[in-house]
């Protein structure tokens, strides 16, 4: 980062006034981003370090450590009008590394008509919100977490766990129920079609956490633990053998002509790692942007961007985490390569500075809105030298 | 593996240009990366912006077989699929293309890839080598499992040639010198006698061109 960081951008803020210098947040950040000053005893974020996991934010006894992404207000907001758009008590709070579409839910929880709040990390809600929330009114709270050794920061599961374990104790004494606040577990995971395997061994190669194993020619056969639902493998598979549950490639082309249909020219669509940015609740979005979030850079298919120029997309932006802030393994540096493959391709048939790729971190919440508006920029001053 | 690139885009585009139904045949046997499904949708997909962008409109199929160098298999994924097709581009390395021309004397083949040699890949480097070039006559081992043919830019089959610069080839600074590779590994076998022996010149008369198993 070259330019100032105003103090406004920034999505996770210490307050020195009310921080009572315990130590708690530093002894639990996972990326040391937080240290303590030896001479003052002086806590200090380090922005630049921080990946917006919010495990400080939810520890901290003082209340000093806000992030935007939880933000009280908001979140409260959010739940007061989407009471009213959706005309349900029932709330659905998901996590969004197990990502799942609403149909899943409603196997899931048995729940058709509900208010969904799709967080980064169910584990780091307080407890303030969801007996606010069953104060607005809520009758049932259903809460999707990721798997406990699944999670994409750090023990948001397991803390989610013992948080509603606590909170069902006590709202039951306080004649809520004996389960006001319903937790269960997913996560993505891979699946393979056997009959369409080929067995390259491609997926074996480039999964970076060992779960395909190839025996045989029979086929390959994934290790459903190790599996941490990146996606990458379905993207290297040549035989289209490969899916991830919840993010199949018919669902993803699905939503393709959809978005764009509702969209004006000049049309930019978006594949978005969904680690890279956390929209917020509240978000207005331009007619002439569509976003698809994927559950990871790893998972952005180069079918996927040609579906999207076949579909109408006057350009395509691919935007992921950096190299060094992937939740997965490098996923970022991956989606990179790919664009500049595919571009390559797309250069010999015409089709020069369509598709770009930037990467983004939600520390800074506007981020991704920054890089928008400069790709937004740059492909109105081609289309112009076009017309010309 | 057999290593292939893919050709230029706007050959491939001239090529199938003259037809309108196109077959896109990948083949999902031994060339790396897999010239599978996956490479044929892909091609299909660009093959059709480029025609959008020329005002070309072609009407694509897309398939894959085991092995195009099978003429069973070919001729069972293909016999299905061929109905109206005017042309099949094959994603096989060369012999795929040559199958089909054989299997479906009607039909137009050409071919999407240029097929290069017989190679590992070393995936970590994301580089592709070649290993071998066929020559019929293997001399693997008496040179550690090294093949001077392939391995040496100049083919000396009694070196090293003295120009190598700290292991690596004078005529390609990024290759590995194969007679430094082949000293190396025949020393820790104790075998360096073997290097000794005088070997003449390659015997074109051994490549066979058709071999009855």
């Amino acid at each position: 980062m070259t330019e100032a960081v105003t103090e406004e951008r920034l999505a996770v803020k210490l307050d020195e006034e009310h921080c009572s210098r315990c130590s708690i947040c530093r002894s639990l950040c996972p990326y040391d981003a937080i240290t303590k000053e030896a001479e003052t005893g002086k806590i200090i974020l380090n922005i630049e370090k921080c990946q917006v996991c919010g495990i400080c934010y939810s520890a901290c006894p003082s209340v000093a450590i806000d992030t935007i992404y939880y933000d009280r207000g908001s979140l409260l907001n959010y739940l007061e009008k989407a009471k009213q758009k959706y005309n349900s008590q029932t709330l659905v709070i998901m996590c969004k590394g197990s990502a799942p579409d609403f149909a899943e839910v409603e196997k899931l929880f048995g729940v058709s008509n509900f208010i969904p709040l799709s967080l980064p990390c169910v584990g780091r809600i307080s407890d303030e919100i969801f007996m606010t929330a069953l104060e607005m009114g809520i009758g049932k709270i259903y809460v999707l977490a990721c798997d406990e050794d699944y999670c994409r920061f750090h023990r948001g599961s397991p803390i989610a766990g013992r948080r509603i374990l606590a909170l069902n104790l006590m709202l039951g004494q306080l004649g809520y129920g004996k389960e006001a606040i319903t937790l269960k577990r997913s996560s993505l995971k891979v699946k393979v079609d056997k009959d369409l395997c080929i067995a390259c061994g491609n997926c074996v190669f480039y999964c970076p956490y060992h779960a395909p194993r190839l025996e045989s020619e029979k086929g390959v056969s994934v290790d459903l633990d190790a599996c941490k639902g990146c996606g990458l493998c379905v993207v290297m598979c040549p035989a289209f053998a490969l899916e991830l549950e919840h993010w199949e490639r018919e669902r993803i082309s699905a939503l393709i002509p959809r978005l764009l249909s509702e969209m004006k020219p000049p049309k930019l669509l978006v594949f978005r790692c969904q680690w890279a940015f956390f929209p917020p609740l509240d978000g207005k979005s331009s007619p002439n942007i569509g976003v698809i979030d994927l559950p990871c850079a790893a998972r952005v298919d180069a079918i996927h961007i040609l579906d999207a120029f076949q579909k109408g997309a006057e350009s395509v932006l691919v935007a992921a985490c950096a190299e060094e802030d992937c939740k997965q393994e490098k996923a970022g540096g991956k989606a990179q390569r790919l664009v500049a493959k595919l571009n390559e391709r797309l250069s010999q048939i015409g089709f020069q500075d369509r598709l770009h790729f930037c990467s983004v971190a939600p520390r800074y919440h506007d981020g991704f809105d920054k890089q928008l508006q400069e790709f937004s920029q740059r492909i109105k001053e081609l289309s112009k030298g076009e017309k010309k | 593996m057999i290593v292939t690139a893919q050709k230029p885009l706007d050959e491939i585009f001239d090529s199938i240009s003259p037809y309108h139904k196109v077959l896109i045949a990948g083949c999902d046997g031994c060339t790396q990366p897999p010239r599978g499904l996956r490479e044929a949708e892909t091609l299909k997909q660009l093959l059709e912006l480029a025609g959008r962008k020329k005002g070309k409109d072609f009407e694509f199929k897309v398939t894959s077989v085991v092995k195009q160098c099978d003429s069973v298999l070919t001729t069972s994924a293909l016999k299905p699929q061929v109905d109206g097709i005017e042309a099949v581009l094959s994603l096989a390395c060369g012999i795929g293309p040559q199958m089909v021309a054989e299997l479906f004397p009607d039909l137009i083949v050409l071919p999407a890839q240029n097929t290069h040699f017989l190679g590992e890949e070393d995936r970590e480097g994301g580089k592709i080598e070649a290993r071998c070039i066929g020559c019929g006559d293997c001399i693997l081992t008496m040179m550690g499992g090294v093949c001077p043919h392939t391995r040496c830019a100049k083919g000396l089959l009694n070196g090293a040639c003295g120009g190598a610069r700290n292991g690596k080839c004078e005529m390609d600074p990024e290759k590995d010198c194969a007679w430094e590779l082949i000293f190396e590994r025949l020393e820790k076998q104790g075998k360096l006698d073997n290097i000794k022996e005088f070997r003449p010149p390659r015997n074109y008369q051994v490549k066979a061109w058709r071999l009855v198993p």
